[in-house]
């Protein structure tokens, strides 16, 4: 559990969290059509900025996403009070594709383009932040995977503040990713309504600033009470439709907290036919029906890497406000779960809500915030010494880059080189799973190194409670550019939706899950190097606070078609 | 060889590559085997992968990805939808 000190949204609606809780409260919506957008071929609906305040939003030596970051934080900081200059302070970003839009497909033509662990870096030394940044790149469930690592370091007593910081610009890139995957709808979405055609994209930064628990802390303000992660194990970009893992990580989230306190629950609402419906049969299995149902995109579009971080932020304005905002969009119930869903705005008395989000990757998340005093769980430093309360073990470890294999420590001679070097060893050592040939060269590198490691277990290990998190410096780049490649020439755009999912890193967590049926916790954390002391705080700080068993952890990095290099590892708690 | 076989053997040739189905010949592919599901069992988002297919060499375009369950049943489903709706 940890404090909100404070909260920020820069959205088309407003530059503060109170503009952009005014603006949705009275109705508006920054959602419209736009035609040639960063020169895409084909007009779509979305939330974005105007010229104007693009302009009046940018900071100098900065590009548009990093300015749009700096702007959400330094308001939020603003009014946290807090002195961030020193070793107290982290800062996560959570973002998909951060400065993607000045990225090209040849790196030599590139504009002024950052890697998404160089925009946190920046934005971070911006603010005088010492401490290295981590990015969050869960896909859609970013914002909230954030907010639970800010709940893990904090608890573990590895720093006094955490600022969180969700991001993304609307880009020609994104848009034709989801274009090629038919999710987007023309027209503005209509979140669980029997006519929804998809979703809206929208660009914003929001930031919430936390504060960890002490024995001192004013028992008034926001809590983050907990939060769960799961993945599906079903599909790399379709919901399971029994939405057990949403529902799964819903319940853990809520723990034996008193549902009747709850006020309503902020859901993610994308408006794609999948994922409303398994929402509502999770919603609906976890007997939360009754429960008022809120969704945001229909003012703001899907916000991606800030969506997760700006609709927790909404959710507690509207708590404060003693409201449940209505769904913008919805008139008549499309989904076959249960819902208490409303196109009228009501009043609310209750001082909690829980928010719940899914994403690409099969990966679910979901946190739990509140008002008033929690009662038990607040027990400050509780998790501190536990997590100091055990030793972690490494079983197996697998170490696999374009020009080498090593296994639990011994060197395996291998002929090819690069990529065909995985098909070599695919070919030796794998061979029965067809699907590699359809993964992108990271998702390659992750999958044979996995499988190696895994094989190394001789039994079949337990699936359930084992978590893949994996940490890298590359983020996508290389599918970057790939898909970047179909969509650079107007004439000739013909995005592909199998290279799109690529350009989400944290597939490749999905695709281990997947074959190995994990439903634990999936996470992908972007470092500026590895820098084997902060993964270690990650990988103790998520033993410590989660059901986590046992985890394939590790780096997998690939920067450029012929140079990766993946260090797995199985890590489990010490009997 | 006929336009329709021609076409044919082209056709499967863009899957394999867009699909990667690197182990596979357009030999390998039966024209009346299923495509998803058994037989070479794609999935959602390699129906997706063939809407760009006929897009991009057929010049057709394809709104509603379900109108791809008739047209994507087999190879010689797709054909016959590419004879008769190809713009290039």
């Amino acid at each position: 559990m940890i404090r909100v000190l404070s909260t920020n949204i820069v959205s088309p609606l407003g530059t503060d969290t109170e503009q952009n809780y005014l603006a949705v409260k009275a109705g508006k919506s920054a959602l419209r059509p736009i035609s040639g957008w960063q020169g895409l071929p084909e007009s779509i609906t979305a939330s974005v900025f105007s010229p104007e305040q693009s302009e009046a939003l940018k900071v100098e030596g900065y590009t548009r996403f990093e300015s749009l970051a700096i702007r959400s934080v330094a308001d939020a900081l603003a009014k946290a009070g807090i002195e961030v200059r020193g070793s107290n302070t982290v800062f996560i970003l959570s973002t998909t594709k951060a400065d993607v839009e000045e990225l090209s497909s040849d790196q030599n033509t590139d504009g002024d383009y950052h890697s998404p662990a160089a925009c946190a870096a920046r934005i971070a030394a911006h603010f005088g932040i010492s401490t290295r940044p981590i990015v969050s790149c869960n896909a859609c469930i970013s914002g909230v995977a954030a907010q639970i690592l800010a709940d893990r370091l904090l608890s573990c007593g590895y720093y006094d503040y955490a600022v969180v910081c969700g991001a993304d610009c609307t880009s020609a890139f994104t848009a034709a990713g989801f274009l090629s995957f038919k999710s987007l709808s023309p027209l503005p979405c209509r979140p669980f309504d029997i006519e929804r055609l998809g979703l809206n994209l929208g660009e914003a930064a929001a930031t919430i600033v936390f504060a960890r628990e002490q024995q001192d802390s004013p028992t008034e303000g926001w809590r983050l009470v907990r939060g769960s992660m799961d993945n599906d194990a079903y599909h790399l970009s379709a919901p399971i439709p029994s939405g057990e893992g949403a529902r799964k990580v819903l319940e853990r989230a809520l723990g034996d907290f008193d549902r009747s306190r709850l006020a309503f629950i902020s859901a993610h609402g994308t408006a794609t036919m999948f994922n409303d419906q398994m929402e509502s049969v999770a919603i609906r299995d976890a007997g939360l029906s009754q429960l008022p149902l809120s969704a945001l995109k229909g003012w703001y579009g899907h916000t991606l890497g800030a969506s997760g971080v700006l609709e927790s932020i909404i959710g507690m304005k509207s708590v404060e406000d003693g409201t449940v905002l209505p769904v913008r969009g919805f008139c008549e119930i499309g989904v076959s779960g249960k819902v208490n869903i409303s196109s009228e705005l009501r009043s609310t008395k209750a001082r909690a809500f829980v928010k719940m989000i899914s994403g690409f990757g099969g990966c679910n998340a979901s946190a739990l915030y509140s008002l008033e005093p929690c009662g038990d769980e607040a027990k400050a430093g509780g998790a501190e010494a536990e997590a100091a309360g055990f030793e972690l073990d490494c079983s197996h470890s697998v170490r696999l880059t374009d020009s080498s294999l090593c296994i639990d420590g011994k060197e395996f001679e291998v002929e090819a080189r690069g990529k065909e070097l995985l098909t070599e060893i695919y070919r030796k050592h794998i061979g029965d799973y067809p699907k590699f040939y359809k993964m992108d060269l990271l998702g390659r590198l992750v999958f044979l190194a996995s499988e190696l490691l895994i094989k190394q277990e001789g039994e079949t290990p337990e699936a359930s409670g084992r978590a893949v998190v994996l940490f890298n410096h590359s983020s996508s780049i290389v599918a970057d550019r790939s898909h970047l490649a179909t969509i650079e020439d107007r004439d000739r755009f013909y995005p592909s939706p199998s290279v799109f999912l690529y350009t989400l890193p944290n597939i490749v967590t999905g695709e281990i899950a997947i074959r190995h049926g994990y439903k634990a916790e999936t996470s992908l954390y972007i470092l500026e190097d590895r820098d084997p002391g902060l993964m270690a705080q990650v990988i103790r700080s998520s033993f410590a606070k989660s059901q986590i068993r046992d985890m394939v952890c590790g780096w997998a990095d690939c920067s450029e078609a012929d140079c990766f290099e993946a260090d797995l590892k199985i890590i489990h708690k010490k009997q | 060889m006929n336009n329709m076989e021609e076409l044919i053997v082209g056709l499967k040739e863009q899957i394999i590559d867009a699909l990667n189905l690197e182990e596979i010949t357009p030999e390998d592919i039966d024209n009346e085997a299923p495509l998803f599901g058994e037989g070479l069992g794609l999935d959602s988002i390699d129906a997706l992968e063939l809407i760009v297919i006929l897009d991009k060499f057929y010049g057709i375009k394809l709104a509603n990805p379900a109108e791809g369950k008739a047209i994507f049943k087999n190879i010689n489903t797709i054909a016959d939808y590419i004879a008769k709706n190809r713009t290039k």
